[in-house]
């Protein structure tokens, strides 16, 4: 996080210096922090892999299998050219911990176009990876943790949102409004 | 146990090869069907997996057995002795529930 915070910061420096036409402006020591936070926040490491959750999520429950097969795919591929330099060690530590399920799970969902309710089993345990990983790492955006207590034969299954009202990616559009907030994550 | 019957051939490393596994195609079968179980599932490897991964695997296996799709039918089509009765499947997913609901309670 302080490599990217001090790149943003260079980079600032370096930004202001070209528009200066030259004349050599002293604003380093000046570099607004709080501008700093908010912009290390958008570009949290983990954006990418909240994204293409999101994207799942939102095909499923808009029973869109291919959209959904496509944003396992794009997962993968997230996954796979995941930096984890900007990771703290703690961070490290549960990202490794949940890659190589997650990044499995993804793939099956990507290899499973014209089988949501398999996509939708592989969705259920990568819901709760990329829980766990937020829970720790922060997402970069609001993000809230819902259940749905009738999929699976009443054992219900969680999932996480970007928005507070229920879109259930596991019964789709035949149920489109089952399931409660339970947590929100900042 | 039923799964070293049903299931080992393919995901494990203790591979019973069937005489149709010296006639081709039959041999090119069973060779890719090997690799594919065993990449997605190795029950020799099980115990090297981390906590987080064989509460994932058991997962799947009561999500295979409940759809019927493990072991594949192609498999038990010459392999009637993997088919799995009523008892079996309840055997395998009370095995497979059991342990993981140990592995939840030590995360
Ligand atoms: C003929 C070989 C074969 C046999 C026998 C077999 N499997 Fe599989 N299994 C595969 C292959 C190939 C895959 C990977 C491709 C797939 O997912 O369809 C697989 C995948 C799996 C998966 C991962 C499924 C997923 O998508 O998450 C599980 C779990 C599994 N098998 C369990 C079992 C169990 C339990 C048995 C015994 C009751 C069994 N298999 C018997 C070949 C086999
Ligand atoms: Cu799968």
């Amino acid at each position: 996080m302080k490599a990217l915070i001090f790149s943003i910061a260079l980079s600032t420096i370096f930004f202001a210096a070209c528009n200066s036409n030259g004349t050599k402006q002293a604003t380093s020591e000046t570099t607004d922090m709080a501008m700093n936070e908010t912009a290390a926040t958008a570009d949290n490491p983990l954006k990418g892999i909240v994204t293409g959750y999101l994207n799942l999520k939102n095909a499923l429950a808009k029973d869109d299998d291919k959209g959904a097969a496509d944003a396992g795919n794009g997962l993968v591929k997230v996954f796979d050219g995941f930096d984890k330099s900007s990771l703290t060690a703690d961070q490290a530590k549960i990202f490794a911990d949940i890659q190589t399920d997650a990044r499995e799970h993804a793939e099956h969902i990507g290899s499973n176009a014209g089988n949501i309710g398999h996509q939708r089993e592989h969705f259920e345990t990568l819901s709760k990876d990329v829980y766990d990983l937020v829970k720790v790492t922060g997402a970069g955006e609001k993000l809230y943790y819902s259940n749905c207590p009738m999929y699976n034969n009443n054992k219900g299954a969680s999932w996480l949102s970007e928005t507070k009202d229920i879109h259930n990616p596991y019964l789709g559009m035949s149920m489109e409004t089952c399931g409660a907030v339970k947590e929100e994550l900042n | 146990m039923i799964l070293s019957v049903a299931c080992y051939d393919c995901h494990s490393n203790n591979t019973r090869y069937p005489w149709y596994a010296n006639i081709q195609p039959g041999s090119w079968w069973m060779a890719s069907h090997i690799k594919e179980g065993k990449n997605g599932l190795n029950f020799d490897e099980f115990a090297s997996y981390s906590n987080r991964r064989q509460q994932s695997k058991l997962k799947s296996i009561v999500n295979s057995i409940n759809n019927g799709t493990m072991p594949l039918s192609s498999y038990t089509l010459i392999h009637k002795e993997a088919i799995l009765s009523k008892e079996d499947k309840m055997s395998i997913k009370n095995w497979a529930n059991t342990i993981k609901d140990s592995l939840e309670l030590r995360n």
